[in-house]
Formats: structure tokens, sequence, C-alpha cells
């Protein structure tokens, strides 16, 4: 009984993507179709117009296995080595570089803005 | 018959290979060893060992990879939980995700372009740290390789998950808001399944990071590509 209700679930938050998709192809919207999804799954839980609990155990059971799903897509990287051989190769220390300082900065900028906020936060309380 | 085959038995490889490396990571814990990355290598080994295709793995593969879509819809769920959070924090997350959103495209194109690559290329690393749909699209649209892009996609989230916590640990980097945001930005959908490790907070703000992340950067990939060619 349990696993049917997460299979209906997971049947369901397919139907997002499916709707997602749809609207990427009518509207043109230059967001993939999952990620409309998510954007419509999200509003439908704010507005009330789904409770959480139609999806939240479908939902929870993809994304506690969500690395497998990726699995198709990365081994597709097997077939793109020969970019990769001589002076290509250096294009993997560019994109990890890159990667590090990207990371840094976000979470710096977002770190150290929120800190001021939360100071500013806490003295207002004092006053 | 041999299709029906072909397909049950590239989604149980899988299947197994990842619930293997899974009890590995667990038993070890080590960032190295995160199944995502374990998985794909042991996956393309025995593709090569036995002389097996992309696309006859594919075959299966497709099935898994159809999943996607919905478990992507799922991270709706964290978004939706953690909306105060969300609420409270809604100016540093827009304003750390816009500069390392921009920062990601700047310097993946500015390396490859200094170290004389063809435009060509240094155009597939552009979209380097969004999401793998909306990278091709910029790339294709800028004038890189799609496919391609994809590959560097695929670096970027396999660099933020066997590092970042090394990274942001050593430098001071590791808030709640300091790991997702950072994860998010810069390494999409592959970084926020690490995120999920850390738990429901950072992985609604690296779902929202790459979310947003997806958005600015099909607006500005087209005008950083302009600003270097």
């Amino acid at each position: 009984m349990n696993i049917l209700i997460r299979l209906i679930q997971i049947v369901f938050l397919y139907g997002f993507y499916v709707a997602g998709s749809w609207l990427h192809d009518l509207l043109h919207i230059p967001l993939p179709g999952s990620i409309i999804g998510l954007l419509l799954l999200w509003g439908a839980l704010s507005t009330k117009l789904l409770s959480l609990k139609w999806i939240e155990t479908g939902g929870h059971s993809l994304l506690s296995v969500l690395p497998i799903f990726f699995i198709p897509a990365t081994v597709a990287v097997m077939n793109y080595g020969h970019f990769f051989a001589g002076k290509g190769f250096l294009l993997i220390p560019i994109t990890i570089l890159s990667t590090f300082i990207t990371m840094g900065i976000a979470s710096f900028v977002s770190q150290r803005i929120a800190k001021q906020l939360d100071k500013r936060k806490e003295s207002s309380k004092c006053n | 018959m041999q299709l029906i085959l072909l397909t049950c038995g590239f989604i149980l490889l899988t299947i197994l290979v990842y619930f293997l490396m899974n009890v590995l990571y667990m038993k070890f814990h080590q960032p190295f060893l995160v199944p995502i990355i374990t998985t794909t290598i042991v996956i393309i080994i025995i593709l090569i060992v036995f002389n097996i295709p992309y696309d006859t793995y594919m075959i299966g593969g497709q099935w898994i990879d159809k999943l996607l879509g919905p478990a992507v819809v799922s991270l709706a769920i964290p978004l939706y939980k953690q909306r105060e959070l969300l609420k409270q924090y809604i100016f540093p997350i827009l304003t750390g995700v816009l500069v390392g959103c921009l920062t990601g495209m700047v310097t993946g194109v500015a390396f490859a372009k200094s170290l004389g690559f063809s435009k060509e290329l240094a155009l597939s690393l552009l979209p380097k740290s969004i999401t793998t749909p909306i990278a091709m699209q910029i790339s294709a649209q800028i004038g890189g390789i799609p496919a391609l892009a994809a590959v560097f996609v695929i670096i970027a989230g396999i660099t933020g998950v066997i590092f970042s916590h090394y990274f942001l640990t050593f430098f001071k980097l590791d808030s709640t808001l300091g790991r997702g945001i950072g994860l998010g930005v810069a390494t999409h959908a592959i970084g926020t399944s690490k995120a999920i490790e850390y738990g429901e907070q950072e992985a609604s703000l690296s779902s929202v990071a790459m979310t947003l992340s997806a958005i600015f950067g099909s607006l500005l990939g087209p005008v950083i590509a302009w600003i270097f060619y």
C-alpha cells in the first residue's frame, strides 16, 4: 500500500514535469521543463492549491536517490574523451578553478550580507 | 525480446552499481567516494571493457534519465518547507547568486581565452555553472558546442561534490547559507544532491540558488559572450 501511494505521488510529480515541458514548448520560456515544473509545484504549494502530504512521500523517495538520475547523463562523458586529449586537457583544470572561484565568491557574498542583516536586527532589538 | 533484455539489464546494472557504491560511501564517508562519481566511473569502465557504445547503454539508461524531471520538480518540497528561511534571507540570496553567476561565466571564458582556446570552446565553457539543459541552450545561442557544454557542466558539478566540503570549511564559508548558495550557484543540481546531505535548509537554499542562477544565466550569458567576442 505504502509503495502504491509513493508510485501514485511520483506519477503526480511527473505530471508537473510534463506540464512544465509543455509550457516551455508553448511559450518558449528559456528554462527547462523540470525547472518550470518545480516553480509550478512550488506555486501550487504556496497558494495551498495542493497539500504537501499529497506529494511528500513520493517526492522524498525521489530526492533520497537524486544522484542516480544523473548517471545516464554523466556516463555520456565517455563520448567526449578526445576533446580533452593534448592541450584540451587544460580545459579541465580551468573548469575546476573557475568553479572554486564561483563557489567561494557566491558563498562569501551571501554569508557576509546575511551576517550584516543579522547584526542590524540584533542592534534594533537592543534599542 | 533482445530490446527488453537490454533495457532491463542496463537499468538493473545502474541500480546495482549505484546501490553498491552507496554502501561503500556510507561505510567510508570520503567525499571522493560520492556515489555519483564512483557509479559513473564503474559503469564507464564496464561499457569500455565489454565494448558497449553509450547509445546501447542508453536503451536502458533513458528510463532512469526520464525520472530526472520529476526528481528536480520534487526540489520544490524543501523549497516550500523552508519558505520562512528564504524570505528572511532574500537579499543575501539574490546578491550572492547574481555575483556568483556572473563570476562563473566571466572566469571560465576569461581563462580559456587567455590560454588561447578557440572562441567555440571558450563559449562552450561559459555556462558551466548552470544546470545542463539551460547550459546547452545558452551555449547553442552564443555559438558554443552544446554537447561539450554539458560535459563542462558535469565537471563543475563533480568538482563541487568532491571538494566543496574541504573548500568551504577551509575558507570558513561553511554557514548554512554559505554552503547552500555556494553549491547551488557553482555546481547546480549535481551540487544540490550534495547539499541534501547537509540538511533541508541547505537543500532548499541550493535549489533556489540553482534556479535563480539558471534564470540570470539565460539572461546574462549572451551579454557576457558579446563583451568577450
